[in-house]
Formats: C-alpha cells, sequence, structure tokens
C-alpha cells in the first residue's frame, strides 16, 4: 500500500511576504543610520580632526627623509661621518748622506737688476679754473647747491642758480626737490616716448614759498614728459615761506625731470 | 562677480546694520572673485632727515620746572617721531650736554658720531609768574657758518595742557620747515564716538591720544561725526524720537544748533572743504540717495538716483568737485566716486564688500575698509586700503591686525590715517603712516570707534 505523505507546507500569503521584508528593510535602513549616527559623533572622519572642525589641514614637505643607503655595521664605534680630527703628520723620510758623498751645491739665481726710469714725463700745459674763493682761511661747511632725488622712474634733480643759497639753506632746496617730486605723477608720462628724456624747468619761489612763473628751460621733446613735470609744479601749493634769514624777496630754481621707463 | 539672489535680497538690510556699526554678525552670502595683484605705493613726500631732539635744559631745579620739562621733552620728542620725515636720534645715542642757548651749543658734538644729526633741536624752559616760559632753536649742525634754522620764544600758562601745547607748535614750526611746506598736524584732534560714559557719545582727543574730553551729552546713539573745515562746527547722525537725523553741534558756543529733520534715516554726513556744503546720505525717498545741502541744511538736492543704497558720501577736498560714496547698487556694497552734479559715475573697486572711504587732502587717494573676499569661509579679514584714483591702483595698509578695520580718515598733511581696529569685543582707534608704517594705538578702553580727523 502505497503511503502517501502530505507534507503541507504553510500556506504563503502575499502579505506577509510584503510585510516582511518591509521589516526587515526598515531594520536594515535603521540600523546603516544609526551606525552613521553614531560613527558621525564618536568617530573620526576624513581630514578632520578635533583642533580642525571643517577644516583640511595639509602639512607641505619637500623631501621625505628616506631610510639611510649604507649597510648596517655591528661595530658600535662605527659613524657614517668621517672623524675631524686631522690625521697625525707624518715626516717626510729622509737619507742620510753617505760619509765620502760630495753634496752638490745648489746653484741660487742672483736677482735680475731693473734700472730706474728716469725719463721724465711729458707735461702739458695745464689751465686751472679761475677761483672766487677768498684765499685765506677755510670754508667749512661747504655744500653742492644741487639736490637730486630717485624715484622709482627715474631722478629729479634741482639746483638754485643764484647765490649761495642752496649751500646756506640745504634744508630748504631739500624741501623744494622732496615735495615736487612727490607731487610728479610718473604714470602721466608716455612710457616709450618719454624713455631716456629729462625736462628741465625754471621757476621762481616767492618769499611766502609760493611757486610761479613756471616755464620749460629745455624741452624733453615728449610733449607728455614736457606736461607732467609741469602739472607736478602746479600741484605744489607751496614750499613753506623762505628762510627767516634770507634776505631776498624770492629764489628762482632749476629743476630737471629725468625720466626712465618703469622696469 | 557673481553674487546669489540672498545677498540682494538682504544688502539693504545689510548696509543698514552696516553704517549703525552692527555688522559684527553679517550673514557672509557672497563671494567675491579674486581679482589681479596690482599694488602701488605712496610716498609721504619726504626723504627722512635725522633729527636730534637734544632735552631741554630747566633753568630752575624745582620739581615744577623739572616735570615741565621732562613733558614737554616727552612731547617734542612723539611728535617729531610721529611726523613720518624724521630719522630721529635715540636719546641713547645723543650728547650728554644740553645746550640751553645757541652759545651752549657745540655743533660738532651732534653732527659727529654716534648722533650723526643733520638737525638738532634744543633749548630751555623756564617756569616765571605762572608761565611756562620756552626758549627753542633748530640747528642746521652740516652748515657751521650759519647754522640756525628756527627759533622761536613760547610763554604759556603753566599747566600740563598748556606744556604739550607748546611741545606741539614747536614741533609743528620744525615740520613746517623741514616738510617742503606742509604743515605738522601736532596740533589736530580728532573726534570720534566713545561709549564710554554708557551712551554712544561725540569725543576730541589730541592727535596723539592725550587730553581726551567729552563733547556730546546727549543721552542717545550719536555717529558718524565729522568737523568742519574751519573746526567751529561738528556734524554728525543721531537717533532722535524721529529717527536718524543730521545734527550741529558748535564748538564756538558749545550747544546744538539747528540743522533741518527731513525725514527718513539720515546718516554721515561730510562737509565740503570749503565749508559751504554738506552732503549725506538719506532713505526721505524710500531708498538711501546721497544728498547736498548747504552748511545750514536748506537748499538740498538730490545726487543719486539708481536703485539700491548709496551711503557714506565724501568730497574732494581739493576740488570740491567730486564725490566719493559705497553703494549697493549692484550688490555688495562698492566705492564709487561721481561728480557733484551726479554725473560720471565710475566705480573704483571690482568685488569684496567696501565701505568708509575718506579723500587724501591731495585729492590724489582715496583709503577705506575694504573686505576684499567676501564671502563665507573666505580667507582675510577687513583692513585698510589706499586707491590711487587715476590709475585705481591700491595698496593694503593694515595686514593682521587681530580684528576688522573701518573707518579710515587722512590726516591734515595727508602723511597719516586715523582708523578703527575691532577685535569683536572691543575697538580701538589707531593711527598710522600712510604707507601702513609706524602704527599705534591712540585709545584705550575699547569703547572707541569712528575716528575723525579734523581739517587743521
Amino acid at each position: 500500500m502505497a503511503t502517501r505523505i502530505h507534507i503541507a507546507a504553510p500556506p504563503i500569503t502575499g502579505r506577509a511576504n510584503v510585510g516582511g521584508s518591509l521589516v526587515l528593510h526598515v531594520l536594515f535602513a535603521g540600523g546603516i543610520a544609526l551606525f552613521a549616527y553614531t560613527h558621525h559623533f564618536f568617530g573620526h572622519s576624513w581630514g578632520d580632526n578635533n583642533q580642525n572642525i571643517g577644516a583640511i589641514q595639509a602639512s607641505m614637505v619637500n623631501a621625505i627623509p628616506l631610510p639611510s643607503t649604507a649597510p648596517p655595521t655591528d661595530n658600535v664605534l662605527a659613524t657614517d661621518n668621517p672623524s675631524q680630527t686631522p690625521a697625525p703628520l707624518t715626516p717626510a723620510a729622509t737619507t742620510a748622506p753617505k760619509p765620502d758623498e760630495v753634496l752638490i751645491p745648489t746653484k741660487t739665481k742672483p736677482p735680475t737688476k731693473i734700472a730706474e726710469h728716469t725719463t721724465p714725463s711729458i707735461l702739458h700745459p695745464q689751465t686751472v679754473a679761475p677761483s672766487n674763493r677768498i684765499p685765506a682761511g677755510e670754508a667749512p661747511g661747504m655744500r653742492i647747491a644741487v639736490s637730486t632725488v630717485s624715484l622709482a622712474t627715474g631722478t629729479s634733480s634741482m639746483s638754485v642758480p643764484a647765490g649761495d643759497f642752496g649751500a646756506r639753506y640745504a634744508y630748504y632746496v631739500n624741501g623744494i626737490n622732496h615735495t615736487v617730486a612727490g607731487q610728479w605723477w610718473q604714470q602721466e608720462p608716455d612710457p616709450r616716448a618719454s624713455d631716456g628724456r629729462s625736462v628741465t624747468l625754471i621757476f621762481d619761489v616767492l618769499r611766502d614759498g609760493t611757486p610761479t612763473n613756471v616755464r620749460v628751460e629745455k624741452s624733453s621733446g615728449s610733449p607728455t614728459l614736457d606736461a607732467s613735470a609741469k602739472h607736478a609744479l602746479q600741484r605744489v601749493d607751496g614750499f613753506g615761506g623762505l628762510p627767516d634769514t634770507y634776505r631776498g624777496d624770492r629764489i628762482t630754481v632749476e629743476y630737471q625731470f629725468d625720466y626712465h621707463r618703469p622696469q | 562677480m557673481t553674487l546669489h539672489t540672498p545677498a540682494r535680497r538682504q544688502w539693504p538690510l545689510l548696509a543698514a546694520l552696516a553704517l549703525l556699526a552692527l555688522a559684527t554678525a553679517l550673514p557672509r552670502t557672497a563671494r567675491a572673485q579674486d581679482d589681479d595683484h596690482v599694488f602701488t605705493s605712496t610716498s609721504t613726500g619726504v626723504d627722512r632727515i635725522r633729527i636730534a631732539a637734544a632735552g631741554f635744559k630747566p633753568l630752575a631745579t624745582d620739581a615744577t620746572t623739572t616735570g615741565y620739562k621732562h613733558l614737554f621733552d616727552n612731547t617734542l620728542y612723539s611728535d617729531l617721531n610721529s611726523a613720518g620725515i624724521f630719522d630721529l636720534v635715540s636719546q641713547s645715542l645723543a650728547p650728554m650736554a644740553t645746550p640751553g642757548t645757541p652759545a651752549e651749543m657745540v655743533v660738532a658734538q651732534w653732527s659727529a658720531a654716534p648722533a650723526n644729526a643733520a638737525m638738532v633741536a634744543f633749548g630751555s624752559l623756564n617756569v616765571t609768574g605762572g608761565n611756562v616760559v620756552v626758549n627753542g632753536w633748530l640747528y642746521d649742525t652740516k652748515n657751521t657758518v650759519d647754522p640756525k634754522v628756527l627759533g622761536q620764544q613760547y610763554s604759556e600758562p603753566a599747566s600740563d595742557e598748556d606744556t604739550r601745547h607748546i611741545a606741539h607748535e614747536f614741533a609743528d614750526e620744525i615740520i613746517l620747515r623741514l616738510g617742503g611746506g606742509l604743515p605738522g598736524i601736532a596740533e589736530t584732534h580728532i573726534f570720534y564716538v566713545s561709549a564710554h560714559g554708557g551712551n554712544k557719545e561725540i569725543w576730541e582727543m589730541d592727535y596723539d591720544g592725550q587730553s581726551a574730553h567729552q563733547i556730546t551729552h546727549l543721552d542717545t546713539i550719536t555717529l558718524s561725526p565729522r568737523i568742519s573745515p574751519d573746526g567751529n562746527r561738528l556734524a554728525f547722525a543721531s537717533l532722535g524720537h524721529d529717527g536718524w537725523n543730521i545734527r550741529v553741534f558748535s564748538m564756538l558756543l558749545g550747544r546744538m544748533v539747528s540743522f533741518p529733520a527731513i525725514g527718513g534715516t539720515n546718516l554721515s554726513p561730510a562737509w565740503s572743504s570749503d565749508g559751504r556744503s554738506i552732503a549725506f546720505s538719506s532713505s526721505r525717498s524710500g531708498d538711501p540717495e546721497i544728498y547736498i545741502g548747504d552748511e545750514a541744511g536748506n537748499n538740498l538736492r538730490r545726487v543719486t538716483a539708481y536703485r539700491g543704497p548709496d551711503v557714506s558720501p565724501v568730497w574732494n577736498p581739493r576740488t570740491n568737485s567730486q564725490i566719493a560714496w559705497i553703494s549697493g547698487r549692484t550688490g555688495l556694497p562698492q566705492l564709487y566716486i561721481m561728480d557733484s552734479d551726479g554725473t560720471n559715475v565710475q566705480r573704483m573697486t571690482d568685488g569684496g564688500y567696501a565701505t568708509s572711504p575718506s579723500w587724501s587732502p591731495n585729492g590724489q587717494f582715496l583709503a577705506f575698509a575694504w573686505d576684499r573676499k567676501y564671502g563665507p569661509g573666505a580667507p582675510g579679514g577687513q583692513d585698510i586700503y589706499v586707491m590711487e584714483i587715476a590709475t585705481k591702483r591700491w595698496i593694503q595698509l593694515t595686514h593682521d591686525t587681530g580684528g576688522r578695520c573701518d573707518f579710515p580718515s587722512w590726516s591734515p598733511d595727508g602723511r597719516h590715517i586715523v582708523f578703527e581696529s575691532d577685535s569683536g569685543k572691543s575697538s580701538d582707534i589707531w593711527t598710522m603712516l600712510a604707507d601702513g608704517t609706524g602704527r599705534h594705538k591712540l585709545t584705550v578702553g575699547g569703547t572707541s570707534t569712528m575716528p575723525n580727523w579734523s581739517w587743521k
């Protein structure tokens, strides 16, 4: 008799399948979220440490110290570096002369005699510039009455032609020079047309320090350079009153602007 | 420059907050693009002259005279040292002698090493009849024939303040002689806002931070002090019952004088250098715009008409024909200049967050506060910059000050700039040379802001 075994599998319903799947998915997603959450707060993340939260700190090095290529040695006194102590001097080997040997004397060359040069040099006629200095006594504190200022785009120099104003009041001349130089706007001259050129202005400084009567003494040939020099004088309100001990009512100033193209 | 929409929406509020000096916690919502690194330099005008300030000789040995002598010496030394045109001989290198008169002066001692001075200031100080009498000379040590450059005598009532004043006067005379005709600033003053007494009031101090005293007592918030060119009137913005208005304090009368309230929020007044016009920003029409009126606030005319806030006007003091101001018409606040009739508008900055312009006395430069890399996480901070107007080249003057730098103001000689440095917890007033060197603090207490240098 055939035995019939009936294996009854539990009925699988669609609803239970979906429900279980959902529970498993939720648990799985929840686990990931919990892990991420706890790891976020208690673990370390890339490029992050407690001192620099929110920024990556990179330490740049230009060389990595590699291990030495020298083979290891068991000698504890061995060193890669040679000793700084110099080697002891060894005396040069000398051979003692034989008893019957006749030494050959060393010949020394007598010094060469050189006759003294007695030919007189040719004297050319010399012209001595006339001097108006008083020969009695010295003139201490001689000053050069020319002041020069170095600028980024050249130099400016000036002199006061008349009298000894520049020698006596060098500080005032210096003040004029720097005031004008400070008002020279070096972007005004055309760099190519003005390179290496210079313009000379002449102007008067009145008793109250006001510059006046500005005229071009020697043009540079570059209209923009000439104009920039005149503009510099126009921007100056004044140099301050002439020195109290100066008795004149004005001084005349020559001012030279040398332009060099900025590098 | 790329700007995000939130920045546009928030800018009017941000501008108002910035003007009220509350911008420390502004949201950083935009990032400025990088621009070319072009640098220029400013010249302080004169190469440094090596000068020695000999200790003045007291003509009496009592404590009063000696005290005034030390005060005078220290003030004169400090004035010459901060003038920006001198290389001052260290007091330890000066000869031991203390010449009080030209007869006692041995020039060779000062021109030789180690002093190597080209100029030497010396003199005597005495207290007679309740007055401090000072005789001061300036000698050119290289000119042994006629070394005298300056000889002055001063007599003021015997007090610390007057003794300091004599030293300031003598220093200014020296600077005028040796500085190419530019007057010194030792007698100038700085007006600023201080919350020292609890309320933000206007205070005044000497240019070196001494003699600070309160000017206004309005028991409210006062901002943006601007002294008139003649020094007689002080204009500022003040919060009253009808909002923010421009108000004027008479320094001669010692009281407030009338200035019309025109409605809206009125801030940041600015005097023209002839003292006849005053420019300020007003939101009477709803949008902050620049208005110009006469010295009494009448005959107002509006010179900007673009949507977006226009604030912080300053005049070109050289010509009074141009105005620089801050405008937010393109988003973040930028620096602009225009003619005083509103034409010929030029934008000067190309990005970042620019505020608080100040025009140099010679008209050549604009100083302003600028956060070049404005935005979240952007490097750097707000610093003081100077721009050459003709070329739009600029130079950064402050670095690593440990706080926001703002509200620069030029000294009348154009060689110094005073500004505020705000660390977030405290703000103080600092001064420096116009090339960024010689920086030192003028105020203590951390409650001082918005400095304005007097015109003379």
